[in-house]
C-alpha cells in the first residue's frame, strides 16, 4: 500500500496539538483526518477504517482510555497510538493493558511519533524485538519481580511489602532494571515489558 | 460512695441520700451549663440524659429525647447504621468513634443537617455499659470558637500545601500541549520544505534544529519540576473510601451559610478500600461539596445536596469505586462545560480557577477519572472513580 494511501486517524482535543501533529504526520507522507472528540472519530471508523488512530487521553466526554474500549467492543481492531501530557505508570499500564500498540508522552519528536506509527503498520507487530528479549533475560530473577509488580502499576512501598525488602532497595533494583533494559523513564519500561509480552498479574 | 453501687430500694439513710441529691443536683447544673451538648445513651442506644445545650443544638426538648434512640439525631445513613454499629461493638470491641472523636453530620429535628465534633466516653455503671457523647456544634453560628478556627486553619493549610504541588503540576500538564505543537509544527516545516523539493538554506535549517532543542528543553523544565513535586507528595495509605468521605463532607459544611441546604449521605455498603492520599482526595470531595454549595446559594429551593460512594458493578477487570457529590444548583452553561478543567477558567469573582483543574490533577495521579454531566431536572453531578485494591493487595499493605 503507497503511504498516501495510509490513512491515520488523530484524536486530540487541543486545537493546536491537532493541527501541528496533522501537519507533521501529512508531512512524512501518510492521509491524515482529524478530530476533535473520540465520539467524532469512533463514527468515522463506521465509514472509514483508517490503518492507525492516534489518540490523545484526556479528553472531555469520552477520554482515551473509554475510546480504546469502544474500539474494542465494536471490532475496530485498528492499531491505537496514545500520546499523553500526564504520563504516569499506572495510567501507561491501563492504555497497554487495554491493547494499545504505543504509549508516547508529550511533547514527542518526530522520529518518535513516526517510528511508532510505521511500527504499529507492521504485519508482525506484536511479536517481542529480539532486543529487548536479551534485555529481560538478562534481569536477575528478584529484578524480574521488581518489573512484574512495576508493571502492575504498584509504588515503591506495595512493592517492597510485598517482596519484605526495604523500599530503599526496591529503588536500586529498579534504576538496575531500568539500566538493563536501557529506558529513560517508568512508562517508557512499563510499555517496553508489556510489548515484550510481559502481563500484568491481576 | 457505696450507697451508689448498691440500687436497691431499701430506705437509704438521711446523710447518705442527701449526698445523692447533692451529686445529681451537680450533675443536673453541669448537664445544662455545659457549652458542648452532652447525651447519655444506653447500650441499645435508648438516649437517657439529653443536655440543655442538646435541646439547643437539635430542636428536640429533654422530654422529646429521653426514651428514643440516639439515631433520631443523625442523617441516614448513620441512622439507619448505628444501631449495628452499637452491637458491632458490643461484640467486637471495634472502635468508630469511641475514644477518637471525629467529626460528623447531625441532624435537627427540623430534618437539616449541621457539621458537628463528636466526642465518646464510655462508663460501666452498676453492671451497665452507658455512652457519653459530647458534642460541639461546628456551623457559622459558632464561628468564633476556637476549635472551629484550628479546623478550618488546618485545612487551609493542607490545601495549600497540596495546592502548590497540585497547581504545578496542573500548568506543567496544559505548557506540555503547546510544546508539543511547537515542536511537531517546526519539524513539520522541514519536511514539508523537503518534500517539495527544494533545500533548505543551512542558517534556516540550524534555526530549526535549535528551536527544537529549546522546546525540548522548556519539556525538560516542566518535567523536571514535576518529578521534583512528586517526590515531595505526601504519602499514600489504605483507606477506608466510606471514611475519608464522609470526614470531607462534615468538613465541606464547616462555616457554609445556612442557606436550608439538605444534605444526604449515601455510603457503600462494603467498604471501599483505596490506597490514596487522604488529605488530597478530602480535598477533592470538600472542592466539590464547596463548589455545590456555592452554586446553590443563590438558586431558588429545593437545595439538595448529595454526596454517594458506591462500589459499581464491574464491567471489566479493574474495580472500582465512585464517589458522586449532586447539587439542585442551576447546572453548567455549555461554554462553561466546555472549559470545566482547564485551569484559570473561572465563573467566580474571586478565585483563579484552579480548584477544579487541581482537583483532576489529583484524580489522574491517583489512576481515576473525574467528569460532571447535567442532570435530569435541575443541577449538576460531579463523580470521580478510583481503583479499588484487591483483597490481596489489602493484605499485602
Amino acid at each position: 500500500m503507497r503511504l498516501e494511501d495510509t490513512l491515520v486517524y488523530i484524536v486530540d482535543d487541543d486545537d493546536a496539538v491537532r493541527d501541528a501533529l496533522s501537519l507533521l504526520i501529512e508531512s512524512a507522507g501518510y492521509a491524515v483526518e482529524a478530530f476533535e472528540t473520540a465520539i467524532a472519530a469512533l463514527a468515522a471508523c463506521q465509514e472509514k477504517r483508517p490503518a492507525c488512530i492516534i489518540t490523545d487521553i484526556r479528553m472531555p466526554e469520552m477520554d482515551g482510555l473509554e475510546f480504546q474500549k469502544k474500539l474494542a467492543e465494536e471490532r475496530i481492531g485498528v492499531p491505537v497510538i496514545v500520546i499523553t501530557g500526564h504520563g504516569d505508570v499506572p495510567l501507561a499500564v491501563r492504555a497497554m493493558k487495554a491493547g494499545a500498540a504505543d504509549f508516547i508522552e508529550k511533547p514527542f519528536t518526530d522520529d518518535a511519533i513516526l517510528g511508532s506509527i510505521s511500527t504499529s503498520l507492521e504485519p508482525d507487530r506484536g511479536k517481542a524485538d529480539q532486543a529487548v528479549v536479551e534485555r529481560l533475560d538478562s534481569l536477575t530473577p528478584r529484578e524480574r519481580e521488581v518489573l512484574e509488580l512495576l508493571v502492575f502499576g504498584h509504588q515503591n512501598k506495595v512493592i517492597a511489602h510485598r517482596l519484605d525488602i526495604s523500599p530503599r532497595t526496591v529503588e536500586i533494583h529498579r534504576a538496575r532494571v531500568m539500566e538493563k533494559m536501557k529506558v529513560r523513564s517508568l512508562p517508557e519500561l512499563v510499555r517496553t515489558a508489556i510489548q515484550a509480552g510481559i502481563a500484568p498479574q491481576s | 460512695m457505696d450507697d451508689l453501687n448498691d440500687g436497691d430500694d431499701q430506705p437509704k439513710s438521711p446523710v447518705t441520700r442527701s449526698a445523692l441529691h447533692e451529686r445529681e443536683a451537680r450533675l443536673r447544673s453541669i448537664l445544662e451549663t455545659a457549652p458542648d451538648a452532652i447525651i447519655v445513651i444506653d447500650d441499645r442506644g435508648i438516649m437517657e440524659s439529653y443536655s440543655s445545650a442538646a435541646e439547643r443544638l437539635f430542636g428536640f426538648t429533654a422530654e422529646e429525647a429521653i426514651g428514643q434512640n440516639v439515631s433520631i439525631l443523625m442523617p441516614a445513613p448513620y441512622r439507619e447504621r448505628h444501631n449495628g454499629y452499637l452491637n458491632q461493638y458490643l461484640k467486637t470491641g471495634e472502635r468508630r468513634i469511641i475514644g477518637i472523636g471525629r467529626v460528623v453530620v447531625g441532624r435537627r429535628k427540623d430534618g437539616t443537617t449541621f457539621p458537628m465534633e463528636l466526642a465518646v466516653g464510655e462508663v460501666m455503671i452498676e453492671g451497665r455499659r452507658l455512652f457519653t457523647g459530647f458534642i460541639r456544634d461546628l456551623t457559622e453560628r459558632q464561628m468564633n470558637e476556637s476549635r472551629m478556627q484550628e479546623l478550618q486553619a488546618e485545612l487551609l493549610h493542607m490545601s495549600r500545601v497540596s495546592d502548590v504541588g497540585q497547581m504545578a503540576s496542573a500548568i506543567a500538564h496544559e505548557l506540555n500541549q503547546p510544546l508539543t505543537a511547537i515542536l511537531n509544527y517546526v519539524q513539520a516545516v522541514r519536511r514539508i520544505v523537503q518534500r517539495a523539493g527544494m533545500s533548505i538554506p543551512p542558517k534556516a535549517s540550524e534555526a530549526m534544529d535549535k528551536a527544537v532543542v529549546q522546546a525540548t528543553r522548556a519539556s525538560a523544565i516542566v518535567q523536571h519540576l514535576r518529578s521534583f513535586i512528586r517526590k515531595g507528595e505526601t504519602e499514600r495509605g489504605v483507606e477506608d473510601l466510606n471514611k475519608v468521605v464522609s470526614e470531607a463532607t462534615a468538613l465541606g459544611l464547616v462555616g457554609a451559610k445556612e442557606t436550608g441546604i439538605s444534605v444526604r449521605v449515601e455510603l457503600s455498603a462494603e467498604p471501599p478500600i483505596v490506597f490514596v492520599d487522604k488529605v488530597q482526595i478530602q480535598q477533592v470531595v470538600f472542592n466539590l461539596v464547596r463548589n455545590s454549595i456555592e452554586a446553590m446559594s443563590e438558586a431558588p429551593p429545593p437545595r439538595n445536596l448529595m454526596v454517594a460512594v458506591l462500589i459499581p458493578e464491574s464491567r471489566d477487570a479493574e474495580p472500582i469505586a465512585e464517589v458522586s457529590v449532586t447539587d439542585s444548583g442551576p447546572g453548567l452553561a455549555p461554554e462553561i462545560a466546555q472549559k470545566l478543567f482547564q485551569p484559570f477558567q473561572t465563573t467566580k469573582e474571586k478565585g483563579m480557577g484552579l480548584g477544579l483543574s487541581i482537583c483532576q490533577s489529583i484524580i489522574d495521579a491517583h489512576s481515576g477519572r473525574l467528569s460532571a454531566s447535567p442532570n435530569g431536572e435541575r443541577g449538576v453531578t460531579f463523580r470521580f472513580s478510583l481503583p479499588l485494591l484487591s483483597q490481596d493487595e489489602t493484605n499485602a499493605s
